[in-house]
């Protein structure tokens, strides 16, 4: 079924996209000598500071830069085309069918080798153990559905440089089509990773390119995939979450392009629907957590805040992670929210948008204009800041709260009662200084726990499978267990009769999974 | 006439809001439909507006579509209203008030009743009868879409009327809200014979303190320096007939609220709305004496001297 998604003819509808792209960028340009210049001008500075590997690309924008001045409107526009074309192909990507079902089946193994890699021969057994410590939530059947009647464009939040392995994986076992997505031109200079990056149809971003050609290329191409019906992933919260929290900000770039494919589409004798799927992914543990944390402190304490040491991702790092997630049913949580069109109305089974009183919408009637489907810069933009925040409200009702994030609220609670009307950053100090004895600590998680029952009754949070229905103790019992040995500076550390609370940074970003709900402390928020 | 080329337009709602919005288009030369559930034609209605009591003629004669009924219909209205409406049409408020205990704004109610997604509000000093006689006069909209805002412009902007445009839907909304009440106080302060100096003093603490609450619920601080907000002010010094001055004044003379309310002509919004809003301000920490002085004035729990010696006092 999955092997009828666009994407496995992609190889062969490359050239046609990558020209398709070109045409629009270039027709779209309103002042090609501002576009050329702009992006001479960033690129030159750009690659000044990188002589020796990209003294080609410095060499061409200089000899543009000159020439942009001499040459008449139609040669700039031939200019535009060159420029876009360049880039288009640049980040175009290939999509091997043989390396995918390959894939499918490699990947698997290899994680379950990271899982147990004493014991080769139980491959199948520990693949089984994937299975069971990665759990899928949400309305798959439906999305399966739509996935054959339109685009589907995944959003998920982001935590985590495991988020498109897992997601990816997820993906596989429910039987939903391969998605394309943006990857980082650096996952390309590995070797190994850019083979099957390259060959699964990811496309290729270049995060140092600024200026609004390339960017217009990249939105372009995204389009036009969209509109081809090439299922799509977005990370829209545009990098990973450094505080933790579930993202309530978008960015809305790449977002934008799902209303803008299905603008054009109207305009083709079979218009393409287009369906937005949110979705958390949900942690016990989070691989990059103390690095992650650290950023986000530098960034809002500025110089209230001094990195004490710097943690780096290693490979032995991912192993103890992959093994530590093993331990606990339902470790990683993947939940997909409610599908939308762009226009946030709720989706059926069978590809209908309806409103919020239950009456079909036609889609094509926010973007037409008498009777034509008309492009409108400022109303799209409208309506995809619209999208943003019914994505944010998902994710906010889609968290799953998992024990990790639960006891950090609960130990971060009594910090600040413990040291009431300090801020922020004098809290964060109070490392290794706090005792709880062990039934206060268990009345707190229960107390937490009891509320966010609460919120789940009304529909505005999830409580995770190792959650729901186990006793404080047991909760407890497993934060500690998946944070014991993982992390450097332990968190928790049991003490007689009770806990320390030690890495308070660490408390503090757990905990922030709670902060979107009102469980626990916002660090955006004024207090209370 | 205008320089707006003739644009069909709806009006829903046969009060006196809704008979000025129609007399204000139809002046600007727009084919102008008043949906209205009234049995007989208002009598100041301009000959060249047509009058319906079918929503879905409403629907099919324009895209732009001017709410005017009150605001304790307003649910049930759009609901029926989303029946006959679709994606394409534009609805705009010119509602003064928020809804329910959730201090929801009326185009949020309008989203979740219907399937349209481009709506507005209409504020800003304009009285019912400056749009009925046709004296020159200021209104404000605001949309986060501009196309929303352009439609209200090409039919109400005129050689009579000057349209004032904003992005922030929810600044206008709370800002004209928030105004209401401090209408019923203006009138109020007034009658008890607060003298210009202190009164002028008093609206400006009430503004900043509406300021912070509308800030609180998503406004932008300048909003409520603009037309709709410091502009509509500033004309209620001296409109001795808003409906809600004439509350406050009824109020000053002893009346109850029920009593105040029965004299009215307009329905006033603000009599439900300042408890809650008070209550909005407690939560998010924000100070509103002014808020809270006006909802004891409501609740006939002070005198007129405590209210006076509450102004001068300084905490």
């Amino acid at each position: 079924m999955a092997e009828a998604a666009p994407i496995f003819h992609f190889n062969d509808e490359r050239s046609f996209i990558v020209e398709e792209v070109v045409a629009r960028v270039s027709q779209a340009a309103r002042d090609p000598l501002l576009l050329l210049n702009d992006a001479a001008w960033c690129e030159i500075r750009r690659l000044e500071a990188r002589p020796g590997k990209e003294r080609a690309e410095y060499e061409r924008f200089r000899e543009l830069a000159r020439s942009l001045g001499r040459i008449s409107e139609s040669e700039r526009r031939r200019r535009v085309e060159e420029v876009a074309r360049h880039y288009a192909k640049d980040i175009a990507g290939n999509f091997d069918p043989r390396v995918y079902a390959l894939s499918t089946k490699v990947l698997p193994t290899a994680l379950s080798l990271l899982l147990s890699p004493k014991d080769l021969s139980l491959g199948l057994r520990a693949s089984g153990k994937l299975r069971e410590h990665l759990v899928t939530q949400g309305p798959i059947e439906r999305i399966r559905a739509l996935s054959r009647r339109g685009t589907v464009i995944f959003a998920p939040t982001h935590l985590s440089n495991l988020d498109s392995v897992v997601f990816g994986f997820a993906h596989d076992r429910e039987g939903l089509p391969p998605a394309t997505y943006g990857a980082g031109k650096n996952l390309f200079t590995n070797p190994f990773l850019s083979y099957f990056m390259q060959n699964l149809g990811a496309y290729r971003v270049d995060r140092r390119i600024r200026h609004d050609l390339y960017k217009e290329v990249l939105k372009t191409y995204s389009s036009v995939l969209i509109e081809r019906g090439y299922h799509s992933l977005f990370f829209p919260g545009g990098t990973r979450s450094r505080s933790g929290m579930v993202e309530e900000k978008l960015k809305l770039g790449l977002l934008g392009t799902g209303v803008e494919a299905f603008v054009h589409s109207l305009r083709r004798a079979h218009p393409q629907r287009v369906f937005v799927v949110p979705a958390t992914i949900n942690y016990m543990l989070t691989l990059e957590a103390s690095t992650l944390i650290a950023d986000y402190l530098a960034e809002v304490g500025r110089n209230r805040y001094i990195i004490e040491d710097d943690e780096s991702t290693r490979v032995e790092r991912v192993v103890t992670l992959v093994r530590k997630l093993v331990m606990t049913t339902g470790s990683v949580v993947i939940r997909f929210g409610e599908p939308m069109d762009p226009f946030t109305n709720r989706v059926l089974d069978d590809g209908r948008s309806v409103d919020l009183r239950g009456r079909t919408v036609d889609p094509a009637t926010y973007v037409t204009r008498d009777g034509q489907p008309v492009i409108d810069e400022a109303r799209d933009a409208q309506y995809t800041r619209e999208l943003g925040e019914a994505i944010c409200r998902s994710y906010a009702r889609e968290t799953v709260l998992l024990a990790s994030h639960l006891v950090a609220g609960a130990a971060f609670g009594k910090l600040r009662d413990a040291f009431p009307g300090e801020d922020l950053f004098k809290l964060l100090r109070h490392r290794d200084e706090v005792f709880v004895p062990g039934d206060e600590m268990e009345r707190r998680v229960a107390d937490l726990i009891d509320r966010a029952r609460a919120l789940e009754d009304r529909g505005l949070v999830v409580l995770g499978p190792g959650v729901r229905g186990a006793p404080a103790s047991a909760v407890l019992e497993a934060a500690t267990r998946a944070w014991s040995g993982y992390h450097t500076h332990a968190v928790l550390r049991p003490a007689q009769g009770g806990f320390v609370l030690g890495d308070t940074n660490l408390l503090l970003y757990y905990q922030n999974r709670l902060a979107v709900t009102g469980l626990g402390f916002h660090p955006g928020r004024r207090r209370g | 006439m205008n320089d707006h080329p003739p644009t069909p337009v709806g009006i829903l709602g046969g009060g006196p809001w809704g008979l000025a919005l129609a007399c204000a288009v139809a002046r600007n030369g727009h084919p102008t439909l008043l949906h209205s559930r009234r049995a007989e034609r208002p009598d100041r209605l301009p000959a060249q507006v047509a009058v319906t009591a079918d929503l879905a003629a409403l629907a099919r004669h324009a895209r732009l579509l001017l709410v005017a009924v009150p605001s304790d219909v307003v649910r049930e209205v759009a609901r029926s209203l989303g029946d006959v409406v679709d994606g394409a049409h534009f609805l705009v408020h010119g509602i003064r008030g928020l809804s329910g205990e959730g201090l929801t704004p009326i185009s949020e109610v309008l989203r979740e009743e219907t399937p349209c997604r481009r709506v507005g509000a209409l504020g800003g000093p304009a009285l019912a009868d400056d749009l009925i006689v046709g004296r020159a006069s200021v209104l404000a909209v605001a949309s986060r879409y501009p196309e929303v805002t352009d439609a209200v412009r090409g039919a109400l902007q005129g050689p009579l009327m000057r349209v004032s445009v904003s992005h922030d839907l929810v600044g206008l909304e709370w800002s004209s809200a928030l105004n209401g009440a401090l209408f019923v106080a203006l009138g109020y302060a007034r009658a008890i014979g607060v003298p210009p100096a202190l009164l002028g003093g008093f609206l400006t603490r009430g503004l900043h303190e509406a300021a912070r609450i509308a800030v609180a619920a998503g406004a932008e601080e300048k909003s409520l320096f603009g037309v709709a907000g410091v502009g509509d002010l500033l004309a209620a010094m001296s409109q001795d007939d808003r409906p809600e001055c004439q509350l406050g004044a009824a109020l000053a003379g002893g009346a109850t609220l029920a009593e105040a309310q029965a004299r009215s002509t307009l329905r006033v919004e603000a009599a439900t709305l300042v408890p809650r809003v008070v209550a909005f301000a407690k939560e998010h920490r924000v100070e509103a004496t002014i808020f809270a002085t006006i909802e004891a004035v409501f609740s006939g729990r002070v005198t007129r001297e405590a209210v006076l010696s509450g102004l001068m006092q300084r905490r």
